[in-house]
């Protein structure tokens, strides 16, 4: 392979502030080959745009520290006018808001001229002359030469934009968030346009972004950067595709209701404030599989697979793995062909660690068969299980007591799943009883029940049953089923019982509870609208196998199977419009992840 | 435009009425042998019964106030025994070269300081201009000019003490002449020019650094231009349009500055004057000298609208 265009070795930048010392890049290394294009991705805050103008040398020299070598050269030691060299003509910036980025006084032409006349030494004709070639080369003529920025729109500018950084032939070009706030259609031109131009001069791009649709279409590698540190980097069709680090993993989930203004729903917690990075693994307080090494100790960013990857634990943790499941059930106690239902045939199947899958199907689907039988409650025919790697079948005695209690069930019919002359204290406190765990369990039982957002005093805690509303009992079953704090949830309909607003409330506070304990759950539905939007991965069951998998929001934007589409059509509360919305008749959303 | 004409027109007519609101009307008791105020000399009295016309219907009065102004005739001073004209006409010149020159020097003064503060913010230099700018925004103007008048005029005696000129001098040449009119212009130009500095210091720095922060210093920095150009083609061209608007606003406050400060060095300007009117009750060299203020005040704005508009095309287009 030859020497690598440029290359970032342990790049820190630092600045004074009145918290301390705020690392905005934290030993940050990338490179990028001559023609290639690199993406960088990461949410607001990661460090993304202090990285762009680390590149251009644009902060005080005493902030940056490591190696930027370009070409071999390195520019990290370079004084002001060293850098005034290296600036446009060998590495130029596509800004982020174009909107602004250009002088209100000055002719959107004059201010591509500039750097022509200053850095190429063209005459003012010749200056002009290329200014109009680059208008062209991307979409726009003399008229908009001539206008003064407030007569563009934001299109145009980010247009111009591009223009004025490919000027001086450039080797790399920076793209900072160049698809921002810019509606579908343009989007996908500044992308086309893009690709176009690299196709055309084979320049360098290294493209900045939270948008991970444009990484994709733009580049060939990725970087996944998170509070100041690179968490995992490698081919941008693998890494989008399966994701290693808990945070890229994340970041793809929720897509595409990422912007830069709203922060990711399906990880918990918020990005650590940079002047105070928690100790150990950044991410170890959002993430869902953090051990005691995460707190401690920083992972560093090795090699894997192929992948370069920031995780004590290589990656994300695979919670439940299902192969090949079987299972028959004989109707009328009659053993021969005509009385046997296959109702799981060959199911293989996994749950990431505080990943919710959604399994959808009609009745008879055998999806809750399949519920049961990941729920340990139905032992199967063939195939194995393995939660957090081991095999449930084959663990038992206490240690297999210890694992089952890590799985925990909520079933369908609250009332059913109950002994109705128990009251509420006695129904939570019993799996601690059973268990024996060590505690205060009567605290233990007010924690649970405060977790599902009912009352933990005396009055309620006598209540039986019969006393309760639907509603009220689920949630009492679930608190039955938290106590124990297991790391998986297998939920079957859990609010098929209730009227739909109640059933969108307790939706809301399971995902919630799932989200902040960091979970996994295996949530088993009819109702595909419920699903897709709890879920980050649906699988689609019919006739006891699984037909269709796949993120949710693919599935649900291009279904592959006639029988997914007939599922979402038949959704009840799925209605489409023309623009994409949904009906006001519905329930409350459950996206809306307020409090009940 | 027309707001300036209208602004103009309102400014000529409280001229007008003023003086004839006033409590005791006092043009009437110019021509009245009871009152304190009664002008003996008859010529003068009888130019300025023709002028005012004060036996005529109101409107007639105006319209001859009018037609006076834009024929030039402002009425006779009667204190001087001159057309109010020929009087404003000797001291106008020497108020319009203290203030211009003051309010020039100020500027760029005040816009290369601000600048330059503002491009090295937070260092010495910029602390030390702030401080310096604070302080002296602070001094009155009368005290700043008579601390001038002692240390050079009186104790180093290397600039004289009063007067627009040395009186009765004959040039030998035309070098003498400027010189001889700098000399005496120094000391009060400098009183003005400091009265005047550190609010457009200020201004100008606070504007720059505003401008300096702008998403559009960031890509001139990246294209690799020179410091001094993105400094002054970029950041000082936008942080001058808040600049010449205060230039405006402040061109009345450097007036009645200027006007202060010629009392104070004997200089023979307008300020002289309308103390010296204003003690003798010579009305119409007072309504002419407010007519030359009003106009220079709103000359002063119509030039900074129309700066404004040369300067900041998303005005020009609006
Ligand atoms: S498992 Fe540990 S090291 Fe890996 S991302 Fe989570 S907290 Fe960081």
């Amino acid at each position: 392979m030859s020497a690598p265009l440029l290359s970032v070795q342990n790049l820190r930048v630092s600045f004074a502030s009145p918290d301390g010392n705020v690392r905005a890049l934290d030993g940050v290394a990338l490179e990028l080959a001559r023609g290639g294009a690199l993406a960088v991705v990461g949410e607001t805050g990661s460090g993304k745009t202090t990285l762009a103008r680390a590149l251009l040398g644009l902060h005080p020299a005493e902030c940056v520290a490591g190696s930027i070598r370009l070409d071999g050269d390195e520019l990290n030691r370079l004084d002001e006018p060293g850098w005034q060299r290296v600036r446009w003509r060998r590495i130029a910036l596509a800004a982020q808001n174009a909107g602004t980025a250009f002088d209100p006084v000055y002719r959107a032409g004059e201010q591509i001229v500039e750097p022509l006349r200053l850095h190429l030494g063209l005459s003012e004709t010749e200056a002009w002359q290329r200014a109009r070639t680059l208008a062209e080369q991307t979409g726009l003529t003399e008229r908009h030469l001539r206008a003064y920025p407030h007569q563009l729109s934001g299109g145009e500018k980010q247009r111009l934009m591009l223009a004025m950084a490919l000027s001086c032939q450039p080797d790399l070009l920076v793209l900072d968030e160049p698809t921002s706030g810019q509606d579908m259609r343009s989007r996908a031109q500044m992308i086309a346009l893009l690709r176009r131009l690299r196709a055309q001069s084979g320049l360098a791009l290294l493209l900045i972004s939270h948008d991970l649709a444009a990484a994709a279409a733009l580049t060939e590698q990725t970087a996944v950067l998170y509070a100041g540190k690179v968490v995992e980097a490698g081919a941008t069709r693998d890494l989008l595709t399966t994701p290693r680090h808990p945070y890229t993993w994340g970041l793809l989930n929720a897509y595409p209701n990422m912007t830069t203004t709203r922060d990711l729903s399906s990880i918990r917690g918020q990005m650590p404030d940079p002047a105070r990075p928690p100790d150990g693994c950044r991410f170890h307080p959002r993430c869902n599989q953090a051990v005691d090494d995460c707190r401690r100790f920083e992972p560093p960013l090795e090699r894997r697979g192929g992948r370069l990857v920031a995780c004590h634990l290589g990656g994300v943790q695979t919670l439940l793995q299902a192969d090949n499941l079987h299972k028959t059930f004989v109707t009328n106690g009659h053993a021969g062909p005509d009385s046997l239902i296959e109702a799981v045939r060959g199911v293989s199947l996994a749950v990431l660690a505080g990943e919710v899958v959604g399994v959808v199907g009609e009745t008879g689907s055998g999806k809750t068969t399949l519920g049961r039988l990941l729920a340990g409650l139905l032992t199967p025919d063939a195939g194995a299980i393995y939660f957090e790697g081991q095999d449930i079948q084959a663990v038992n005695g206490a240690e297999g007591k210890n694992l089952r209690r890590r799985i925990q069930a909520i079933p369908q019919d609250p009332f059913e799943s109950v002994d109705p002359l128990f009251t509420v204290r006695q129904i939570v406190r019993q799996p601690l009883d059973i268990q024996r765990i060590q505690g205060d369990r009567d605290a233990l039982v007010r924690d649970a029940l405060a977790a599902v957002g009912l009352p933990a005093e005396g009055g309620f805690l006598q209540r039986r049953p019969h006393e309760l509303s639907g509603g009220q009992l689920q949630r009492v079953v679930i608190a039955r089923a938290l106590v124990l704090e297991p790391r998986l949830l297998v939920a079957d309909e859990p609010v098929s019982m209730l009227d739909p607003s109640e059933g969108a409330r307790l939706m809301n506070l399971l995902k919630r509870i799932q989200n902040e304990r960091g979970m996994g759950m295996l949530l088993i539905s009819h109702d595909l609208a419920l699903v897709r939007k709890v879920a980050d991965r649906i699988l689609v069951m019919r006739g006891g196998a699984i037909i269709e998998q796949g993120l949710s929001s693919v599935v649900i934007s291009r279904p592959q199977h006639d029988y997914t589409r007939a599922l979402l059509l038949a959704a009840p509360s799925f209605n489409w419009f023309p623009d994409g919305s949904q009906g006001a008749d519905e329930s409350p959303d459950i996206n809306n992840t307020g409090d009940q | 435009m027309v707001g300036y004409l209208f602004g103009l027109w309102a400014a000529l007519t409280l001229n007008f009425l003023l003086p004839r609101l006033l409590p005791g009307d006092p043009l009437a008791a110019l021509l009245d042998p009871d009152s304190a105020g009664y002008v003996y000399d008859s010529a003068v009295r009888e130019s300025l019964e023709a002028y005012y016309g004060l036996d005529a219907p109101p409107v007639e009065q105006y319209l001859h106030y009018l037609a006076g102004l834009f024929t030039g005739d402002l009425g006779q001073s009667i204190r001087l025994k001159q057309p109010v004209a020929a009087v404003l006409g000797d001291h106008l010149p020497w108020t319009l070269l203290l203030t211009l020159t003051a309010l020039g020097l100020a500027s760029v003064i005040g816009i290369w300081s601000g600048a330059e503060a503002a491009w090295r913010r937070g260092s010495p230099m910029d602390k030390a201009l702030t401080a310096a700018g604070v302080v002296i925004g602070n001094i009155p103007v009368f005290f700043t000019g008579m601390i001038l008048l002692i240390i050079f005029g009186a104790t180093l005696n290397w600039f004289p003490l009063s007067g627009g000129r040395t009186a009765f001098a004959r040039y030998a040449s035309a070098f003498d002449a400027v010189r001889d009119y700098a000399e005496h212009l120094f000391l009060p130009a400098l009183t003005l020019t400091l009265a005047l500095l550190s609010s457009k210091f200020l201004l100008v720095r606070g504007s720059m650094i505003g401008v300096l922060s702008e998403d559009f210093i960031l890509v001139a920095r990246a294209k690799g231009l020179p410091a001094g150009r993105i400094k002054h083609h970029h950041a000082l061209r936008n942080a001058l349009l808040p600049f010449v608007h205060h230039l405006a606003a402040h061109a009345g406050f450097a007036l009645t500055g200027a006007l202060f400060i010629e009392a104070l060095f004997d200089y023979p300007g307008m300020g002289r004057l309308i103390f010296e009117s204003v003690a003798a009750r010579d009305y119409p060299v007072i309504q002419g000298a407010f007519v030359v203020v009003s106009v220079f005040v709103l000359s002063a704005n119509r030039l900074a609208d129309w700066l404004t508009m040369r300067l900041d095309p998303r005005i020009r287009e609006g």
